[in-house]
């Protein structure tokens, strides 16, 4: 491993994030109020944090104001992540059916607006949900459907484009306790957050960052990256906690593009370290996880 | 810059224009455009003989300018480029259209985008009887795209559609969405009398008050905010049609029917006043 470098006075480990490719639907949820779209949105994301435990990761991305909606409402985009198509097809049916079609005076649109070169059914499959009440209507050259339901029809696209994104980059944040580790993480994660970007976590923040597999177990995907633990810096042989560091947040980031995950790396490399991180990292598995690589030491320049 | 073709003087009779779409003129030299025939009545014209031509055959769009009442199928059965004609023209504008614009700055007269299949017809002033509907004989209207119109439109405006949009900015004529099978018609000055009769899963919407009830075909079902007609007031604001926020923020009355068919059809009142 190279030497670390210098942000101010936070020193970043040199080495590298790596991701891998995922697939992502954008969805556009609209209401009568911001309060409700933020509602949904905030339904529809939850419980999809990693996609082992899970099966996608999703977060709001950002609020929309009325003229960036395709019905003129206050709306929400959410980005929603899984591992192939297919998965992220019956995710969309779960979460629309179950967390936007029930919320009150809300509509779902699909984000990508018919550019996307692959789609998933969300309308076209959700509309059994009318038992045959449900009717169709071409706007502008997509389709839509209306759901009736109890206070009037739930509108929703029929179709939703697939995207090709970038799952599982990563910032891993330290400092000498856990509020300052805290305040650090919180400051890049205001500044990660943005078009392309969604951060799955609780508050867009890891504190049981995990490794895959287990020292003792064969049954486990997933455990605790101990390594990564400092509670256990003096138990371990290959501890890698710095000395001086008492607590450890990670953040995850999964994106549109490989680019919008390398930006949003940066936006946070250099918050956490203008916040007080005294140390910053990442993870990786030595190449063999996927193919996209986010050397820290390439992001020295701040964000633009 | 388009090829131009402006009338010379008024027509001796009506002329068959259907020849003249972009797709066929943009494929042709000035020379060419000039030579091609129309139906004048009953005798055979050239184009040269009743347009001047000019312009440059550089694009996929034409343009038509001058004295055009008597010429009728102006852009019908066009499946792609943009046809922009200045003054009012004659019965079966953008009839049986595919695809492609199709911009009428002025009025149009019966049968415009009668058994339209695609594209977009813009109608700056008034269209006559018949708007998007089915020909004569023909069970079947327009069967998608979208007609835009700035005025008033004649009786029978939608009759026999299957699909598709028209929003009219003023006043639709009586028997508005006759026989219509699906489809939207959107009437921002109001519907005339006998709207949807025989209407089967298709929508009408009157931005005004009905002078009387809707025929007793219909029921009253409920007062609703109408997501999918807020978008259709949207994309047709979006078209050039000028269209309140009152009516995409408003409620509207839905009335079911027509119950002598499937009964899933709607016509749709805007609440003038309430949320």
């Amino acid at each position: 491993m190279s030497e670390p470098f210098m942000i101010g006075s936070t020193q970043v480990q040199d080495t590298f994030a790596e991701a891998f490719p995922m697939r992502f639907v954008r969805l556009v949820i609209t209401a009568a109020t911001d309060g409700w779209a933020y509602e949904a949105a905030r339904s529809a994301t939850g419980f999809a944090t990693s996609v082992i435990g899970c099966k996608c990761e999703a977060a709001i991305e950002r609020p929309l104001p009325r003229d960036e909606t395709p019905d003129g409402r206050p709306g929400v985009a959410m980005l929603l992540f899984a591992m192939d198509r297919e998965g992220l097809g019956q995710r969309v049916l779960d979460r629309v059916g179950q967390c936007v079609m029930t919320c009150p005076t809300t509509a779902c649109f699909d984000g990508m607006q018919g550019k996307a070169d692959r789609s998933v059914p969300m309308g076209r499959s959700l509309r059994y949900f009318g038992d045959g009440f449900q009717a169709s209507k071409v706007i502008g050259g997509l389709r839509y459907w209306r759901i009736p339901v109890l206070s009037g029809e739930f509108l929703v696209a029929e179709m939703v484009g697939v995207g090709r994104g970038v799952g599982g980059g990563n910032l891993i944040v330290g400092a000498d306790g856990e509020d300052a580790a805290l305040a650090a993480a919180e400051a890049a994660v205001q500044a990660m957050r943005g078009s392309g970007i969604a951060l799955p976590f609780p508050g867009g923040i890891v504190r049981s960052g995990s490794k895959v597999g287990s020292l003792r177990s064969k049954a486990l995907p997933a455990t605790t990256n101990h390594q990564l633990a400092p509670t256990l810096r003096a138990y371990v042989p290959d501890s890698l906690v710095p000395e001086g560091v008492g607590a450890i947040f990670e953040i995850v980031i999964d994106g549109v593009s490989e680019e919008a995950v390398r930006e949003c790396t940066r936006r946070g490399l250099h918050a956490a370290a203008a916040a007080g991180a005294t140390h910053v990292t990442a993870a990786n598995f030595g190449g063999k996880l996927g193919p996209f690589h986010f050397h820290l030491s390439e992001l020295r320049e701040p964000p633009s | 810059m388009s090829v131009t073709l402006t009338v010379r003087e008024r027509p001796p009779a009506r002329v068959d224009a259907s020849p003249l779409t972009p797709e066929r003129c943009n494929a042709l030299n000035r020379g060419r455009v000039a030579g091609l025939s129309l139906r004048c009545g009953r005798e055979t014209v050239r184009v040269g003989d009743l347009f001047e031509v000019g312009g440059y055959v550089s694009d996929r769009t034409l343009t038509l300018a001058g004295d055009l009442h008597l010429l009728d199928g102006v852009g019908s059965g066009m499946t792609r480029g943009t046809l922009t004609v200045h003054g009012d023209c004659g019965d079966r504008v953008g009839a049986g259209m595919r695809g492609g614009e199709l911009t009428i700055d002025g009025s149009a007269g019966s049968w415009a985008g009668a058994g339209m299949a695609g594209g977009l017809l813009r109608i700056s002033g008034d269209a006559g009887a018949r708007l998007g509907a089915a020909f004569t004989g023909a069970r079947i209207g327009m069967r998608g795209g979208e007609i835009v119109v700035g005025g008033d439109a004649g009786e029978e405006a939608g009759a026999g559609m299957r699909r598709g949009l028209v929003a009219i900015g003023g006043r639709a004529g009586d028997g508005a969405g006759l026989r219509m099978l699906a489809g939207t018609v959107i009437a921002l000055g109001g519907l005339g009398g006998d709207a949807g009769i025989g209407n089967k899963r298709g929508t009408l919407a009157s931005g005004a008050a009905l002078g009387v009830p809707p025929v007793p075909r219909y029921a009253f079902a409920a007062r609703f905010q109408a997501p999918a007609l807020r978008l259709q007031l949207l994309r047709a604001r979006a078209l050039g049609l000028t269209v309140d926020d009152a009516l995409t923020d408003g409620s509207w009355a839905r009335w079911s029917g027509d119950f002598t068919e499937l009964g899933r059809g709607e016509i749709l009142i805007f609440e003038e006043g309430a949320q």
